[in-house]
């Protein structure tokens, strides 16, 4: 454990991203951009109908056009066997994933690969693709969660049993498990209420709308030697998972992030990459696959829709004294939808001594859902934080103090069982309840909104290395792809440790094979565990560095410190020696001992949560039912901000989705299980001219397992929006919405039918 | 002198799933890999299950399943599961 530093030279302050002037002058590399001699253009045959079985697939007249190198099929790839291995939410059952990158039995949803071919031209590959012939068995499509989990739906697994159910069921149905998570007496805890209001509410699914589709190119060589460059939020798992689904051993294939262009958890999963690889390993040639627009909406995973149903009790004085919840998720094609992670936050903020909360995860036809940004967290939230503000109106409470009377402290029991050991959460909304604009005057058809969030954050592995070149200049090297600035932060945190220049240091994404392992960027956990391994490796240089001062000056290295970037004598008994430089010293590194270069690798614990307090101010136009934005202001305990420009920037990306997902974002299928807005313009996520400058609130509540304090801020910031959103629009016509999004016909209707809750 | 064991809690899904429903237990132990390996000599197999399946919260801090981290004596070690984010 370190004792957390303050009074810093480098972190928090806001130096030039450096990633800045590539991406601006359109210079940067992602992963369409990457071409390589000889390359053939691949391209996916997807399903066109949501639901059907495979009876054959004849690929032969796709395999006889000229300038068709390959056409694969499921054929083609190695089964799995039906096993579920460790993480219980992720859908780590090869049976499934390997089925999801291409399909086998049935297809599954709209948009399922069914075959891929590898050609000369991207015209060519188009037209091998509708030479392809599959006959399908079209079955009836179930999408909607509820209809999903009726008796009689149609099933997309004939031999699918419910799992965390007992006595284990007989009967086949979709829904691949059931959670449940309980502290205390409920029915004790509702007794004592003095009021119980419970709700049902719907969300629609949305996707993570990243502006970058996904893209990949493969080569394999006839060695068994390959390599992949992909747009990605993890090249390791890449590795893993293509190395798995291919039968191939991880060590053979070497794995390059390409500059990402958004992932907000939809690009820790392989869609693309095993085909690449498939295919050039066919052909002897490298094979570059890219998604279209139409194809990310279709084919990879959005997040869940939901339906959910919450039940709080509150005595007049505002103590929550019972919390209860059913959280039902589509999971998409395949099991693994983030129900357990709505369940353990959707009550998280507060200390409730009797809550339950009850989870199902539900196959449906469409693409099987992946993480997006928080998972889970923001859908359960949505419903729990308009409760919340329901009891606050009902004992006509201010839904910030109703939070601060309830806050979750350290020792609160959580309801998976253990107690909470950080603090931050109170802080948010005491933040908020000082907010000059929080009593600011509203106008007609204007109103306020409150809603809190909280998330785990992440840790585990990952890996740095360091190097000092001769002339000074500091090169770190991690695994974790930079999605959100951490580039500038490892350099900055890489300049405090050795007391050097920020223009000094320079901070890199490596390869696989040129970095240890290192887990993907996600589940906010690089600033605080890449970040932990960035200063383990620069203070073991350190300490070499103050060898080879002490090999300098003919002294013992007990006698050398560092201090601002200098080795000095540690006492005047040990010598009258001029400190040292950084650039002094790198000089004459051949001399000393060769090379400047350390490497560290981590599994970091102490992970402290995300909590975040936010209100919003919105007017309702009574003709339309659109809702305008006109306020938002984010309140986040972040630890310590290492560049606050990018934290702020974290929390108005985290609020900007949650508008999205609030308002308009929706997936609309026809009567056929298809998508009707498989694009941006129909698929309506915020721009520029939608949002108000989002108000960021940064509180600093040190984590002391990391060196400088921070926590993890990626992804709490969009849990809360949604129910803010609909709290301000309550507030303003005094209409409960309890559906997403929360859309202008959806607000005219509920205009039109008058009353509340 | 006497060893306050520490107290070693299991959700009630896997509880129910490798240890027939018992969830609490009292452990000796000075460091995580104590723990496992004596869940593993009670019940055959769950070490695996423990390495694979759970994260664990000890007296509350979340931390990955390693068997360096040290356990004081009393503490509670709450094994939960496996949580992933985006």
């Amino acid at each position: 454990m370190n004792d957390v530093v303050t009074g810093f030279k480098w972190v928090g302050t806001r130096p030039i991203r450096p990633d800045g002037v590539p991406k601006v002058t359109g210079r940067a590399m992602y992963g369409a951009d990457l071409a390589m001699a000889g390359a053939l253009v691949g391209r996916i045959l997807r399903s066109p109908h949501a639901h059907a079985r495979i009876r054959s697939i004849d690929t032969s007249k796709a395999a006889a056009l000229p300038g068709v190198k390959a056409v694969i099929t499921a054929a083609d790839f190695p089964d799995h066997k039906f096993e579920y291995v460790g993480p219980e939410r992720v859908a780590v059952n090869f049976w499934h994933v390997t089925r999801n990158v291409m399909a086998r039995e049935k297809a599954l949803y709209e948009g399922h690969a069914v075959a891929a071919v590898a050609a000369t031209d991207a015209a060519t590959a188009e037209e091998a693709l509708s030479l392809i012939q599959v006959d399908y068995e079209v079955l009836p499509h179930v999408i909607d969660v509820d209809e999903a989990m009726r008796p009689d739906a149609p099933l997309l697994f004939e031999d699918m049993i419910t799992r965390g159910v007992e006595p284990t069921p007989t009967k086949p149905s979709n829904i691949s498990k059931r959670l449940e998570f309980q502290i205390g007496d409920l029915d004790a805890g509702f007794a004592q209420a003095d009021f119980v209001i419970e709700k049902e509410f719907k969300t629609a699914a949305v996707h993570q709308g990243y502006i970058e589709p996904h893209a990949t190119i493969a080569r394999v060589d006839a060695d068994g030697q390959a390599e992949i460059w992909a747009s990605s939020q993890g090249h390791f798992v890449v590795r893993a998972l293509t190395a798995k689904l291919l039968g191939m051993n991880v060590g053979d294939l070497r794995v390059t992030p390409a500059e990402i262009g958004g992932g907000f958890g939809g690009k820790t999963v392989v869609y693309l990459e095993p085909v690449a690889a498939l295919l050039s390993k066919k052909t002897g040639r490298p094979v570059k696959i890219t998604m279209t627009r139409d194809e990310v909406f279709k084919a990879t995973g959005p997040t869940s829709g939901s339906s959910m149903w919450v039940k709080m009790g509150v005595t007049k004085d505002g103590k929550i004294t019972a919390a209860d919840g059913i959280f039902r998720f589509q999971a998409g094609a395949f099991p693994g939808s983030p129900v357990m992670n709505a369940c353990l936050c959707a009550f998280a903020p507060y200390a409730i001594d009797n809550a339950r909360s009850v989870g199902y995860d539900v196959v449906c036809n469409r693409p099987k859902s992946a993480a997006y940004r928080a998972p889970g967290s923001p859908i359960s939230a949505f419903a729990v934080e308009s409760v919340i503000d329901m009891l606050a109106k009902k004992i006509g409470m201010d839904p910030l103090e109703l939070r601060r009377k309830n806050a979750a402290t350290v020792g609160t029991t959580m309801i998976y069982g253990p107690k909470l050991a950080h603090g931050g959460y109170l802080e948010t909304v005491e933040a908020l309840l000082n907010h000059p604009a929080y009593k600011a005057p509203l106008g007609k058809n204007q109103g306020r909104g409150v809603a809190s969030g909280y998330w785990f954050n992440g840790g585990g592995e990952s890996s740095a290395s360091v190097q000092i070149n001769a002339d000074g200049t500091v090169l770190v090297a991690t695994g974790s792809p930079d999605i959100g600035g951490s580039r500038a932060s490892m350099a900055l945190m890489a300049a405090e440790t050795f007391g050097v220049d920020y223009s000094q240091v320079r901070a890199i994404v490596a390869d696989t094979a040129s970095i240890g392992y290192t887990h993907v960027t996600g589940g906010s956990r690089v600033t605080f565990a890449t970040g932990m391994a960035v200063v383990d490796t620069c203070k073991k240089l350190i300490s070499d560095l103050r060898a080879r001062a002490a090999m300098i000056w003919g002294v013992d290295v007990e006698g050398v410190i560092w201090e601002d970037g200098h080795a000095k004598p540690a006492g005047s008994n040990v010598g009258d020696f001029t400190p040292l430089s950084l650039k002094e010293i790198a000089g004459k590194s051949a001399l000393t001992g060769g090379p400047l270069t350390a490497a560290a690798s981590v599994n970091a614990g102490g992970v402290a949560p995300g909590f975040a307090t936010q209100f919003c101010d919105v007017e309702v136009d009574p003709e339309t039912g659109k809702v305008t934005v006109l306020r938002f202001v984010a309140a986040q305990d972040v630890g310590r901000a290492i560049h606050p420009s990018y934290v702020e920037g974290q929390i108005q990306g985290g609020v900007t989705q949650g508008i999205g997902w609030a308002l308009n974002e929706e997936y609309i299928y026809d009567k056929q299980g298809r998508l009707d807005n498989a694009g941006f313009l129909d698929y309506r996520c915020p721009v520029a001219s939608d949002v108000p400058m989002i108000d960021t609130v940064l509180v600093e509540v040190p984590n002391p397992a990391h060196p400088f304090g921070a926590k993890g801020v990626g992804e709490v910031n969009i849990v809360p929006p949604m129910a803010a959103i609909a709290n301000a629009i309550e507030n303003a016509v005094h209409r409960r919405m309890t559906e997403l999004p929360m859309s202008p016909p959806k607000v005219r209707a509920a205009l039109d039918n008058g009353g509340a809750d | 002198m006497a060893v306050t064991p520490a107290r070693v809690v299991l959700s009630s899904g896997f509880s129910r799933r490798y240890t027939g429903g018992v969830r609490e237990f009292e452990v000796e132990a000075k460091i995580l890999r104590d723990v496992i390996k004596e869940m593993d000599r009670r019940y055959p197999g769950l070490g695996e299950h423990l390495e694979e399946e759970t994260t664990v919260a000890i007296d509350g801090e979340i931390h990955e399943v390693a068997y360096y981290q040290p356990i004081r004596q009393g503490c509670e070690v709450f094994f939960i599961p496996k949580l992933e984010g985006g």
